[in-house]
């Protein structure tokens, strides 16, 4: 994703290329939105949008063109939108007070879609026996490095990472063609 | 595969597995910005790690419902109880309970986010003022992380359109700014200011009190950070919940009678 041409795209009002743009912009905005401030697909939708538009505004007003900057300002942007919209909504009293207090993780299962996940069942289940052995033992064990996973199948660092990555690849290219089907 | 591509590939296996730092996150998504198709490897990592664990844990019940039910004499769980008592007897005399620490509470660093700008464009009839364009230009200095200009320009506004809601805006983000270079005393003074002035404004009302409350905690001001805390918590906004954690410990640690709970005796 090529910034300056998003930043060419609105100086230029080219309406196309900006459409395109815009599509996988807020593509990463929403799942952005989903995972760090576990927020439903609808707000996600609108803060992605009332974002885009604040900061197409900036740039036609030529404020905003670094394309590093884009990109921090586009997820701060999201963030203080999405919370100030969430500004009216309760939380629930505490009776006591906790040996330690900690903020919500990122919700990463929210990227998910149930329909691809069935596919990935599919392609798992149809993964040799011993790499799926080897990718279920590293998914199993998330707390050990890759060389406890190393030392357990008697392999090197570097090939446990390659393996893993080749795992992935194969199930990659299972899952889309599912996909593409 | 590039060494780069080999990292992000590991940052995300890190990021799946829970290990990264906030600022690690926020870098690997501004990976995921410059390169959109990475999402599909994170969906596809997160996607396996859930599938594998439930098959694990479906695993695990299944084992359970296979295990026998060994019976164990009666004198077994009489010395258990009787090991139960003694322990109690044990903590209770020599022990003491893990207390939680003020500094627990307290924010070290207040995000971007929390910087006031215009608000958000949402009607094309909407027109942004100069005071409007400082604020907005401050709130980029500042994720530039270019302090001095940040500082500069939220004075411009407070010198130039010290009329709501620019005055309790540019204060607040003063005071934020301010609170992250740790110059809490310059920072409670502009807090205060952004209190002085807001009108109808709740939520950065809320803020001014909360990261008030927070200063006034780091300069040992105590009293005075259990007041604004309240009034932080009273506002029933996004701060209710850590307000009011914070506000029992505070309590807590002065000695106070903690109300609600001697209200409800």
């Amino acid at each position: 994703m090529d910034y300056s041409r998003f930043v060419y795209a609105v100086q230029k009002n080219d309406v196309k290329e900006l459409n395109a743009q815009v599509d996988v912009i807020t593509a990463v905005l929403i799942k952005f939105l989903r995972v760090r401030l576990n927020a439903t697909f609808h707000d996600a939708e609108d803060c992605a949008q009332n974002t885009l538009l604040l900061v197409i505004e900036k740039i036609k007003e030529d404020k905003l063109n670094n394309p590093d900057s884009i990109i921090y300002y586009l997820f701060t942007t999201a963030k203080h939108d999405y919370l100030k919209a969430q500004g009216k909504i309760k939380e629930p009293v505490y009776d006591d007070v906790p040996d330690s207090y900690n903020e919500d993780g990122d919700q990463l299962y929210n990227i998910l879609d149930d329909e691809r996940q069935e596919v990935l069942k599919k392609c798992l289940g149809k993964l040799k026996p011993d790499l799926r052995t080897y990718i279920s033992y590293w998914f199993e064990n998330p707390r050990d490095e890759a060389a406890v996973v190393a030392d357990h199948f008697g392999i090197s660092v570097n090939n446990a990472w390659t393996k893993k990555h080749r795992i992935l690849k194969i199930l990659k290219q299972c899952y889309q063609k599912f996909i593409n089907l | 595969m590039s060494s780069t591509d080999k990292d992000i590939k590991k940052q995300i296996d890190a990021y799946v597995k829970g290990q990264l730092s906030e600022e690690e996150i926020l870098s690997l998504w501004a990976e995921f910005a410059q390169n959109p198709s990475l999402l599909e490897d994170l969906e596809l990592e997160v996607g396996l790690k859930k599938i594998i664990e439930e098959a694990a844990a479906e695993g695990q019940v299944s084992n359970t419902q296979k295990a026998s039910i060994t019976s164990l004499p009666v004198w077994t769980w009489h010395a258990a109880a009787a090991a139960v008592l003694i322990l109690i007897a044990f903590v209770q005399l020599l022990g003491e309970a893990p207390r939680t620490e003020l500094e627990q509470f307290v924010v070290n660093t207040v995000p971007a986010d929390q910087i006031e700008t215009a608000d958000g464009i949402r009607s094309k009839e909407m027109i942004l003022t100069e005071a409007d364009s400082l604020l907005n230009l401050g709130f980029s200095a500042l994720v530039s992380e270019n302090n001095d200009q940040a500082l500069s320009l939220y004075n411009e506004v407070i010198n130039k359109y010290d009329v709501e809601p620019y005055g309790s805006k540019a204060y607040l983000n003063k005071g934020i700014l301010l609170y992250n270079t740790s110059e809490y005393d310059s920072s409670i003074t502009a807090f205060e200011n952004a209190l002085s002035r807001v009108q109808d404004n709740r939520m950065i009302q809320e803020k001014a009190y909360w990261y008030l409350a927070n200063a006034l905690i780091n300069t040992g001001q105590l009293e005075e950070a259990r007041i604004a805390v309240i009034n932080a918590y009273s506002l029933d906004g996004v701060f209710r919940k850590p307000a009011f954690l914070l506000y029992k410990k505070l309590n807590y640690d002065l000695g106070n009678v903690d109300l609600e709970t001697s209200q409800g005796n």
